[in-house]
C-alpha cells in the first residue's frame, strides 16, 4: 500500500468513525473559561465546571494530590485544589484527565504507557520551559501533553495495522515513527493532524502534533515544536519512553530546532543539560504511581 | 543556636527541606553527583550518618559543617564517601552496559572496521575492588564469538588505592559485591572459594592491572588510543582545577571515536567544554566527536 493511499484510508476511516475520539465535554467551555484574565475567574464556576463529570472529577482530585502538581497538604474537594493549585494547574489536571479517558482501553495495547508518555512529556516541557524562560510554560504543559494525539488516533482507526508497527519498534529497538512509517505507510504525526483539524486546536499545538519530529519544517512556532521535540526525546531516552528502548545515541545539541529555541530563550545557553536529565529521574516514580492510580478511576 | 528539627525528605511526607536541597546543590557544585529529589531520601540518610558521628542536631547546622567550619574539606569527602559507599558490585549500572554492548560498540566497531589490527582498547579509571573491569571484560568475552570476533579485547584497570589492586587480583568477591549477577555469568565467570565468588582466570587474561594517579600528568600522557573510558565516582573528590587536568588527559588519550562513562549521575557540567554529552537509554555519555575537535 503506497503512502498517499494509507494516508486517504486513514482520513476515510476516521472520517466514517462513530465515535471519534473527543475530549470529555465539560473540558472545551472549561478551558475556553480559563482562558480569561485570571481576576475575572471565580473559582466556584470552575469547581462545578469540572463537577458536571464525575469521573473527570476524581482524577483531577487524585492527581491535584500529586506533588508533581506541587501540593503536599492533602487536597479533599475540588473547591481546595483550584484554591491551591491555582486555575493554571488545574486546567493542566483536566486536560491531562481528559486525554487518559480518550485512550481506547481494549485496543489490544495497553494505553497507559502512550499516557504515561504525554504526561512525562508534559511535565518534562514544563519543567524545561522554566529552566530555559520560555515565555509560556503552561503552553508546553499543554502541547507536550497533546504532542502524541496521533497515536490515539491510530489506536482507535487502525487498532490492528498499529500493534503491528509497534511490535516492531519495540522488536527493532527503533522510534516508533519509523516503524508506523514502514507498517501504516504514515506516522502519528500525520494522523494526530488530522484529529487536531477536527479539534480545532489552537495553530501553534497543531504544529507540535505534526511536526515534533520535523522542527526544521516548522515555520510559526518552531521554538515550541523544538521545546516538545528534545522534553520527547529525554522522556523516550529515559523511563518515560513508550514502554522499550530505543536502541541509539542522541545528541539533544544537534537537533534541528535547536538553534532556534536558544535564539528565542537566552536561558538554553548555559544550560545543564545533565543535571536537567538527572532532575528528570524525580518524575519517573511518581508519574508511574500517579498514572496507575489514575488509570484505576 | 536554635536547632531545626530534621525533617524528612521523601516526596510523599512533604516537600523537600531547603537545608537538604542546599546540601544536594553543593554537592553537585563541588563533587558533580546529582541527587534528584526522589533520591534526597537518599542523600538525607547519608547525611544522617555523618550528622550523628559529628553530633549535629539539624541539616542547618551541617551544612555549616561542609561549608564555613574549619573541616569542610574533610567532612565532604566523608560525606562522599557515605555516598558512594557500597556503590561497587559486578554489573553495577546495567542501562550504562547495555548502552556499551548494543549501541558504543557497533559505533567503535565501525570506526575501527578498515584498521589493519582490529583491537578495542578499554579502561576502567578508579578500577577500586576489580568488579567494573571483570564486568567489562566478561561482557566482552560473550561479544567473542559474535561483534568482536577476530578482535583483541585489551582492558586497562588503574587505582591508587594498592590494597584495593590486592583485592582485585585476588578476585574473591562476597555476596554483596555480586548481588546483581545473573545465574548465567556466576556459572559461566565465576568459582566457589568457601563462601564467596571467585572469579575465573579466563576471564582476567585480557585485564591488566596496575596503580595509577590519575593526577600525575607524565604517566597520564602515556594512557593512549583508547576506545571507551569508564570512570565513575572517582572525579567527585577531585577539585575543580585537577578535574579539569584529569578531564584534559582524558580527552587526549581516547580515539577520535572515544566515549567516556562517568558515574550514574555524575556530570562533567562546568567542568569541560571539549566532550559532548550524548544521551542513551536510561543514562548519559561524553563523546569525543568532530564538533568538539573542530572547536578546539
Amino acid at each position: 500500500m503506497n503512502t498517499a493511499a494509507t494516508k486517504a484510508t486513514l482520513l476515510q476511516r476516521l472520517e466514517g468513525l462513530q465515535h471519534i475520539p473527543t475530549i470529555p465535554a465539560v473540558l472545551g467551555p472549561l478551558l475556553r473559561y480559563l482562558q480569561q484574565p485570571t481576576e475575572q475567574l471565580d473559582v466556584q464556576k470552575v469547581t462545578e465546571m469540572i463537577g458536571q463529570d464525575k469521573s473527570l472529577a476524581a482524577q483531577c482530585l487524585q492527581m491535584a494530590n500529586s506533588p508533581l502538581f506541587g501540593r503536599w497538604q492533602k487536597i479533599d474537594t475540588l473547591r481546595s485544589a483550584v484554591i491551591g493549585l491555582g486555575f493554571q494547574r488545574v486546567g493542566d489536571i483536566a486536560m491531562s484527565c481528559g486525554v487518559l479517558n480518550i485512550m481506547p482501553r481494549d485496543c489490544g495495547l495497553d494505553p497507559v504507557v502512550f499516557w504515561e508518555h504525554s504526561l512525562g512529556c508534559a511535565l518534562v516541557a514544563r519543567h524545561f520551559a522554566r529552566k530555559i524562560s520560555y515565555p509560556d510554560p503552561g503552553k508546553a504543559y499543554l502541547a507536550g501533553l497533546l504532542h502524541d494525539l496521533g497515536i490515539i488516533v491510530n489506536l482507535w482507526v487502525l487498532p490492528k495495522e498499529f500493534i503491528v508497527a509497534f511490535e516492531l519498534a519495540r522488536k527493532e529497538g527503533i522510534p516508533l515513527r519509523e516503524a508506523e512509517q514502514t507498517v501504516l505507510g504514515f506516522t502519528h504525526c500525520d494522523s494526530g493532524l488530522l484529529l487536531a483539524n477536527r479539534w480545532d486546536l489552537a495553530p501553534d499545538l497543531k504544529e507540535v502534533v505534526a511536526l515534533h519530529h520535523s522542527p526544521q519544517v516548522s515555520k510559526e512556532h518552531t521554538a515550541l515544536v523544538t521545546l516538545v521535540e528534545l522534553s520527547d526525546l529525554l522522556c523516550r531516552m529515559s523511563g518515560l519512553n513508550y514502554g522499550y528502548v530505543e536502541n541509539r545515541q542522541v545528541n539533544l545539541l544537534e537537533q534541528t530546532g535547536f538553534a532556534v529555541l536558544s535564539q528565542q530563550c537566552p536561558g538554553m545557553k548555559d544550560l545543564d543539560w545533565a543535571r536537567l536529565t538527572f532532575e528528570l529521574d524525580s518524575y519517573l516514580d511518581e508519574v508511574h504511581a500517579l498514572v496507575r492510580a489514575i488509570y484505576r478511576i | 543556636m536554635t536547632t531545626a528539627p530534621v525533617r524528612s525528605a521523601t516526596a510523599l511526607e512533604g516537600p523537600p527541606d531547603p537545608d537538604l536541597v542546599r546540601i544536594r546543590d553543593l554537592i553537585y557544585q563541588v563533587a558533580g553527583i546529582f541527587h534528584p529529589d526522589n533520591k534526597l531520601r537518599l542523600l538525607f540518610d547519608r547525611c544522617g550518618r555523618r550528622m550523628k558521628e559529628l553530633k549535629t542536631q539539624s541539616l542547618r547546622e551541617y551544612f555549616e559543617c561542609l561549608t564555613i567550619k574549619p573541616i569542610r574539606q574533610a567532612e565532604l569527602v566523608a560525606l562522599l564517601n557515605e555516598i558512594t559507599i557500597g556503590e561497587t558490585c559486578f554489573f553495577r549500572n546495567m542501562p550504562q552496559l547495555d548502552a556499551l554492548r548494543q549501541i558504543i560498540l557497533p559505533k567503535v566497531i565501525e570506526a575501527k572496521i578498515n584498521l589493519p589490527m582490529r583491537k578495542l582498547r578499554v579502561w576502567s579509571a578508579g578500577c577500586s575492588t576489580g568488579e567494573e573491569p571483570y564486568t567489562l571484560s566478561m561482557m566482552m568475552m560473550e561479544e567473542a564469538q559474535g561483534r568482536l570476533k577476530n578482535w583483541t579485547v585489551e582492558i586497562l584497570a588503574t587505582d591508587l588505592n594498592e590494597r584495593s589492586l590486592t583485592h582485585a587480583r585476588n578476585a574473591i568477591y562476597g555476596d554483596y559485591s555480586t548481588r546483581h549477577l545473573t545465574p548465567f555469568y556466576r556459572q559461566k565467570y565465576f568459582t566457589p572459594v568457601g563462601s564467596q565468588l571467585q572469579v575465573l582466570t579466563a576471564s582476567c587474561s585480557n585485564i591488566n592491572f596496575s596503580r595509577l594517579n590519575l593526577s600525575d600528568d607524565s604517566r597520564m600522557t602515556f594512557m593512549k588510543s583508547l576506545d571507551v573510558i569508564f570512570c565513575c565516582n572517582v572525579l567527585i573528590y577531585f577539585d575543580l582545577a585537577s578535574k579539569r587536568r584529569v578531564i584534559q588527559h582524558f580527552y587526549n588519550n581516547l580515539l577520535p571515536h572515544g566515549y567516556l562513562f562517568l558515574g550514574h549521575s555524575e556530570s562533567l557540567y562546568g567542568v569541560s567544554d571539549d566532550f559532548r554529552l550524548v544521551h542513551l537509554p536510561g543514562g548519559t555519555a561524553y563523546v569525543k566527536g568532530e564538533r568538539a575537535q573542530a572547536r578546539k
